[in-house]
């Protein structure tokens, strides 16, 4: 009695120990947030192209609200590209919620920690109890198996990494739309993980209304229903809403079909590319440079490599692991998306945590972390050169985008390969023979 | 394992940097922008007779204006020979006491150009320096401006407007000027009041300072060296340089002029020495003339200095200058772009030869590599030997360091805000802080009890010192190979250690290459080259004397001129030299790795 009693008593201390974690991290990443907003530094961070794409850039709402106040549209010019509905939806909750700009981006960044934090916890949770018969794997690689320290860490660590990565913080900090974007993209991971298809729909109807990209994720969505959750009718219940509620948002952005000035705007800004206003994407420079007769095709090729490309495969080879899956096309969405920012990276970094079991296997997170704190640092600087001082080029800056992505491709071809290797050796074990010679698995 | 644990990277990059002087290994200048045709039309400026009138005419003048610009004689003259003149008025704050204020006064006059709206326009600027300025005079490039003023008025090719601007009180005037001509601040708001222009041309595409001590001039000498280290378009320094020999006006740079030597050594020395110079200067940051303060508009600008002894036989007069100022602006004015073409990234060993940004630069990453490289063993060796690492505390301590470092950057701000005087603060407070801070490793002694710790904590400090060298060098690359020349070498060795005498080593190591105690001794070698005759103690207060008049005048820099030296020595180097004190200077026990050993 006196055990059991002790024991509920440890538990519930311990959770309030958590509690209590998590709201002091919250609170000093808020403050952290608005200390930083209300400085000068502010006005400087939002103006940086990292930051600010066309799609992602606060002023951008700003000046399409005031221009859908005057009932003139918008999207008549080049300017706005945001849907209605999204517009409309920054609009009522900056007025009758929040009522501070500060405060709304603020508070969609922490609401992103809090659903990444259950979501990881649920996820965390499964993925233990899938491993939980030692027995069956082999003896040598035992030690990487998801336990009970990695379930109780990894939630922690992802809020930690939401909070105080300095690519999200320097989006939220600069109003980077994309902050909000990412909101709801949580949301739809935690509905994914949570087996909630309503949820999991909505949101990433939402996501795909907004930047278009996330449409690709439906498939690590169904795979999960059928392959986690084990239910081919939610699963199917699951692509019919998401196809109700991409129509319903279509209907409202278009006002019932009577006005589809926006698809040009938002949608065709996504795919044609027409603003090239540099960023840290790999379209600007490519784009400039081309001669006009062949943009089409390498619209349709560079699109179709932000897309599709990897999808059948990766599909294909993560069946088994739709999470891992959703990780890896988020990651891939972020680099070869057309206007990249850096709440992008900071959203899907967010995720490593979950991977703690495949750091052992992994070979090149120092070089890459190494590159991506240079080509961060380096950036604004030759930003400065090019723009300011007019004494670097445009040749300078895109260097270091391209490194940059170059990590972030090496980042997720690191994981990915650590998962394959892991899996492969919790089936076969690491002793190897063929032919009666040690073999060691490389990525060729 | 090889390339990693043998971090001689910085030796390579240093022995790369210092043979890019001989000219095995560098270039031969050249004309990049076609557009600029240097010296292909006939010269013919005459009015140096003039220019001597109004030279023995402003003589009289300014000894009616003991120290203060002649600017109703100025504007007269400017109004005489048919330009739009118009004065300047601007106010300075003093950054370091709030109840300083001082005037000054900017007379400018626009020639309109007949041949083109006013969309784009060239400077002719001059400083004024009034009898009592420490300086010498600049009376005769006053002359020789208002002469080629006279010239130009009435030459019928101008395609840009031409501003002949003379500025008061140095580089303030040219500073305020030129913030009041594009309408922004660069320094601290309230502290340079810049005033508002009357009249305006439209956008500086270059600009030539003019600082001629001597009627008869011996030497032109070409400086190029600019604000934050920024240099000018190279086809600028060209342009100068070619009409120069075509005038047969004497130029250099440096004060030197190439050598031809049959020992590639002594080659290599001669241009070496010269280099050196340059990156001296560059390095600090300072500009060494009017024009260091156009660059960071993107305007190309420089000085021609003319001093009166000669290492030339001859000397040339007014009609040899005004001709070269003619050549000058008639190729400028045939520019159809901005300058874009040449190099606005180099290093000169002699004027006639250059070291691009991509032969430089692998030497800088070279160093910045040995850094990283060193960085990755560690964190290899961490991985093998699986010690126990708080990796939350070092976080912390390294932003703890940064905040020490900000705290540095804002201290004169903050002392300025409460009113009180802020040299005299400053001089105290900021050793206080400093020294203050060397105690934390001490302070800190229960944080810090493994040797995982605070080898991650090295590793963020390598990493830091690595990624800001190559930053820095991108801007200013004399300063990125000084700083690397300089710390790095001893960031490689630093090490946590249970050795006192190697701990103690390293500890003084580590206290020489202190920002401050590196300013002490760049300093000191100044003086010493100054007055080499005086004793030791008198030497070593004249030095500490200098070194606090360093640090409050670069404080004073960043206020008024925006000038970033200050700031990121503050910001970055003094929080990683903290970060490397800490890690050297810590206790701890060695406990976790017994218990590996135990396990194995």
């Amino acid at each position: 009695m006196i055990t059991k009693k002790s024991q509920k008593l440890l538990k519930s201390s311990h959770s309030l120990i958590i509690v209590c974690k998590v709201s002091f991290l919250l609170i000093l990443a808020a403050l952290l947030r608005y200390i930083i907003m209300v400085s000068k530094y502010q006005n400087i961070i939002a103006n940086h192209v990292e930051i600010s794409t066309p799609l992602s850039s606060w002023k951008r709402v700003l000046e399409g609200t005031f221009l859908f106040s005057k009932n003139i549209n918008p999207y008549e010019g080049d300017l706005l590209h945001e849907t209605p509905l999204a517009l409309h939806f920054y609009k009522t909750v900056l007025q009758f919620v929040f009522k501070n700009v500060n405060v709304m981006f603020i508070a969609f960044d922490l609401g992103t920690s809090v659903l990444l934090y259950f979501a990881t916890k649920k996820y965390a949770k499964k993925f233990r109890e899938e491993h939980a018969e030692i027995e069956k794997f082999p003896k040598e690689v035992r030690d990487t198996l998801p336990n009970q320290d990695y379930e109780n860490k990894v939630p922690l660590y992802v809020l930690m990494s939401v909070l105080f990565n300095p690519f999200s913080f320097l989006g939220c900090v600069g109003y980077s739309t994309v902050g909000i974007h990412n909101f709801f993209m949580s949301m739809f991971i935690f509905g994914m993980v949570d087996s909630n298809f309503l949820i999991s729909s909505l949101a990433l109807a939402i996501c795909s209304s907004v930047s278009l990209y996330p449409v690709i994720l439906i498939l690590p969505l169904i795979t999960y229903f059928v392959k986690v959750h084990k239910s081919y009718l939610q699963a199917l219940l699951t692509l019919l809403s998401f196809i109700t509620f991409l129509t319903l948002i279509t209907c409202y952005n278009s006002n019932f079909g009577k006005d589809f000035s926006f698809v040009r705007n938002v949608y065709g800004c996504i795919l044609t590319v027409p603003d090239l206003q540099p960023n840290i994407g790999l379209f600007w420079y490519f784009f400039t440079e081309m001669f006009d007769h062949f943009r089409e095709l390498f619209i349709y090729s560079f699109q179709i490599n932000a897309t599709i490309l990897y999808l059948i495969p990766l599909t294909i080879t993560f069946r088994n692991r739709p999470f891992v899956l959703t990780v890896a096309l988020l990651f891939l969405i972020g680099i070869f998306k057309s206007y990249p920012c850096l709440s992008d990276l900071g959203f899907v970094l967010s995720f490593l945590p979950t991977f703690m079991y495949l750091f052992s296997y992994c070979q090149q997170g120092f070089v890459i972390s190494v590159i991506l704190l240079m080509t961060s640092c380096l950036a604004p600087v030759l930003w400065h050169l090019w723009i300011y001082s007019a004494s670097a080029n445009a040749n300078f800056y895109f260097g270091v985008t391209l490194a940059y992505a170059i990590a972030q491709i090496f980042l997720v071809t690191d994981v990915l390969f650590a998962h394959t290797k892991w899996e492969f050796y919790l089936k076969h074990g690491k002793d190897i023979k063929i032919d009666g010679e040690d073999t060691k698995l490389s990525l060729e | 394992m090889g390339l990693l644990t043998d971090p001689s990277g910085d030796q390579r990059g240093i022995i790369w940097f210092a043979s890019l002087a001989s000219p095995l290994f560098n270039a031969s200048t050249y004309f990049s922008e076609n557009a600029l045709l240097p010296g292909l039309v006939k010269s013919t400026f005459k009015e140096d007779r003039f220019a001597l009138q109004y030279f023995q005419e402003l003589q009289d003048e300014t000894q009616k204006h003991e120290s203060s610009i002649p600017y109703s004689w100025l504007l007269a003259k400017f109004r005489q020979i048919g330009l739009d003149s118009y004065t300047h008025d601007f106010t300075l704050h003093s950054p370091l006491n709030p109840n300083d204020t001082y005037y000054g006064k900017n007379v400018y006059g626009i020639l309109r150009a007949p041949r083109a709206s006013s969309t784009e326009a060239l400077v002719l600027s001059v400083p004024y320096r009034p009898p009592k300025s420490i300086y010498p005079s600049t009376l005769p490039s006053i002359a020789i401006q208002l002469a080629f003023a006279k010239f130009a008025a009435k030459e019928k090719y101008w395609a840009k407007d031409i501003i002949f601007l003379i500025t008061d009180h140095e580089q303030l005037g040219i500073q305020a000027w030129l913030e009041a001509y594009h309408g922004v601040t660069c320094g601290n708001e309230g502290t340079l009041n810049h005033g508002t222009l009357k009249g305006r041309a439209g956008a500086i595409q270059a600009a030539i300072n003019l600082e001629l001590h001597s009627v008869k001039i011996g030497q032109i000498d070409i400086k190029i060296e600019g604000l934050n280290g920024q240099l000018p378009n190279l086809d600028l320094f060209n342009l100068a340089g070619k009409i120069c020999i075509k005038e047969g006006v004497f130029h250099t740079f440096k004060g030197k002029t190439p050598k031809y030597f049959r020992d590639p050594y002594k080659e290599w020395l001669y241009s070496f020495k010269n280099m050196l110079n340059m990156v001296s200067t560059q390095a600090t940051g300072v500009p060494n003339g009017n024009h260091g303060l156009f660059l960071r508009f993107g305007i190309q600008a420089l000085t021609l200095e003319g001093f009166e002894q000669g290492k030339a036989g001859s000397r040339s007069g007014f009609l040899s200058i005004g001709r070269v100022i003619e050549g000058i602006f008639r190729s400028i004015n045939n520019l159809l772009e901005r300058f874009h073409q040449s190099f606005f990234f180099y290093i000169l060993p002699s004027h006639d030869r250059y070291i691009s940004i991509g032969l430089y630069m692998p030497a800088v990453c070279m160093i910045a590599a040995a850094l990283i490289i060193k960085a990755c063993a560690k964190w290899c060796k961490m991985q093998e030997n699986h010690t126990e690492i708080r990796y939350i505390k070092v976080v912390i301590q390294f932003i703890v360091m940064h905040c020490i470092g900000a705290t540095v950057m804002v201290f004169p701000e903050l002392v300025k805000a409460l009113n009180s005087d802020v040299s005299s603060t400053v001089s105290y407070g900021l050793p206080s802080v400093l020294v203050g801070s060397l105690l934390i490793p001490f302070l800190l002694k229960s944080v810090n009890h493994s040797e995982g710790s605070l080898n991650l904590l090295c590793i963020f400090g390598l990493l830091e010192l690595g990624t800001a060298l190559i930053c820095l060098s991108m801007n200013n690359i004399s300063l990125g190979i000084f700083c690397g020349t300089i710390s790095v070498p001893f960031a490689l060795i630093a090490e946590p250690t249970k050795n006192r005498i190697f701990k103690i080593v390293q500890a003084l190591f580590w206290c020489l290459i202190h920002p401050l105690s590196i300013l002490f001794f760049v300093v000191s070698i100044n003086t010493f080259l100054m007055f080499h005759q005086e004793n030791i103690t008198e030497f070593v207060f004249r030095a500490l004397d200098a070194t606090k008049q360093a640090v409050i005048y670069s404080i004073a820099d960043s206020m008024i001129y925006g000038n970033w030296l200050y700031t990121v020595v503050s910001t970055i180097f003094i929080p990683n030299w903290l970060c490397f004190w800490n890690v050297i200077c810590s206790d701890f026990k060695r406990h976790n790795v017994n218990v590996a050993k135990k396990n194995n």
